[in-house]
C-alpha cells in the first residue's frame, strides 16, 4: 500500500520536476545569429595584399588581408567595428516576487549586436564593402550567470571576422583579376 | 518568554539590515558637472550608478585588471581617464560582470552600473550605453570620492 502510493506520488511529481528542467534549460545560454548567412571556410593562407587603414587589436583584423610593401598594391583596406549593448528592461523587483525564480526562471538578459566593415579601395574608388553582424542574446537566471559582455564582445567580434573572411574568400576570382592575392 | 523571543529576533533583523544598509552608503560629493577637459592621449569614462531601491545597500568595486578604479554606490558617477585601447572594465559580488571598451583619444563613454537579484547579495551589473542616455541619466548623480 505505502510502496503504491510512493510510486503514485512520484508519477505525479514527474511533469512538476520536468516542467522545472524545461523552465531551467529555457532560462540559460546563449543565442546567437549571424548576417549574411555565409559558408564559414578554412581560408588560412588566402591573402588580399594592400595598405591596411585601421590601427585597433589586429586579432579583429579579418585575416584574409595584409599589408603589402609599399608599391605592390593599389588596394586599400578600410576596417571597423561597432558594438551596441542592448538594456535590460527587465524589472529586478519581478524575480523578488516570482517564486519560478528559485527554480531557474529567467531574471534578466543581454544583448549585443557586433557589427563589422571592411571596405576596399582601388585608389580612391571603393570597389568591394563587406559587412557582418552578429546578434547575441542571453538570459541569465538565478544559478546560471552566463558569459559577460567581455566574452560575448570577443565572441562576435570573432564570429563577424570569421564571416568576412568567408565573404571575401567566395571573391578569389575578382582579387586575382587585380593581381592582389598572395 | 515567546514574546521576549520575537523582540529578540526583530532587533537582530533590525540590526543586520541596518549594517546591510549603512555598508552601501557613502557620502557622495556634488551633483555631476561635465568633466572641463580630458588629459591628452585619454579618453574619459564615466562610471555611473543611477540611484534605484533593489540593491541600494549594495556597492561594488569596479576594476580595470586588478586596480580598484571606483566603489560604485547607488546614485554616484566617477570620471575615469583612461589610456586609448581595449579596456576591461569588471565587477564581481557572487557573481562577476564585465564590459570592455574601445576607448579612444578625447571620446566620452558611458559604463552604466546596476545591481540585479542574486542568490545572497545583490550581482553587479555593467553596460556602455549610447551618450543620449549616459548624459541624460548621469545628470542626478553625484560623484563618488576618489578611492584612498
Amino acid at each position: 500500500m505505502g510502496r503504491k502510493a510512493g510510486k503514485g506520488l512520484c508519477a505525479a511529481c514527474l511533469p512538476g520536476v520536468m516542467l522545472l528542467l524545461l523552465i531551467n534549460a529555457l532560462g540559460c545560454g546563449t543565442t546567437m545569429a549571424i548576417t549574411p548567412q555565409v559558408a564559414i571556410r578554412d581560408v588560412k593562407g588566402y591573402q588580399v595584399m594592400g595598405k591596411i587603414l585601421y590601427d585597433g587589436n589586429p586579432d579583429h583584423l579579418p585575416r584574409t588581408v595584409a599589408n603589402g610593401n609599399p608599391g605592390e598594391s593599389v588596394l586599400s583596406f578600410q576596417f571597423s567595428y561597432q558594438c551596441a549593448y542592448g538594456s535590460d528592461n527587465t524589472s529586478q523587483l519581478l524575480p523578488l516576487f516570482n517564486p519560478l525564480s528559485i527554480v531557474g526562471f529567467p531574471i534578466g538578459a543581454n544583448t549585443l549586436v557586433v557589427t563589422e566593415k571592411l571596405d576596399v579601395y582601388k585608389e580612391d574608388l571603393l570597389i568591394k564593402s563587406y559587412t557582418a553582424t552578429c546578434m547575441m542574446d542571453k538570459t541569465r537566471n538565478l544559478f546560471y550567470e552566463g558569459e559577460t559582455y567581455s566574452e560575448l564582445r570577443k565572441r562576435g567580434l570573432i564570429a563577424a571576422r570569421n564571416n568576412i573572411e568567408s565573404q571575401m574568400y567566395e571573391d578569389k576570382d575578382f582579387f586575382a583579376n587585380l593581381n592582389a592575392v598572395k | 518568554m515567546i514574546a521576549k523571543l520575537g523582540r529578540r529576533r526583530v532587533l537582530i533583523a533590525i540590526l543586520i539590515t541596518g549594517v546591510l544598509w549603512g555598508s552601501g552608503c557613502a557620502t557622495l560629493g556634488p551633483v555631476y558637472t561635465k568633466a572641463d577637459k580630458i588629459p591628452e592621449d585619454h579618453g574619459l569614462v564615466y562610471i555611473y550608478r543611477p540611484s534605484g531601491f533593489i540593491g541600494g545597500g549594495v556597492a561594488y568595486d569596479v576594476k580595470v585588471g586588478e586596480t580598484v578604479v571606483t566603489t560604485l554606490h547607488s546614485g554616484g558617477y566617477y570620471p575615469y581617464f583612461s589610456k586609448p585601447g581595449e579596456v576591461e572594465f569588471w565587477a564581481k559580488t557572487e557573481s562577476r560582470s564585465a564590459v570592455t571598451i574601445d576607448v579612444m583619444t578625447g571620446k566620452v563613454y558611458y559604463l552604466k552600473g546596476t545591481v540585479g537579484v542574486g542568490f545572497f547579495v545583490g550581482r553587479p551589473h555593467l553596460t556602455v550605453v549610447p551618450e543620449e542616455v549616459g548624459e541624460k541619466e548621469i545628470s542626478d548623480c553625484k560623484l563618488i570620492p576618489e578611492s584612498k
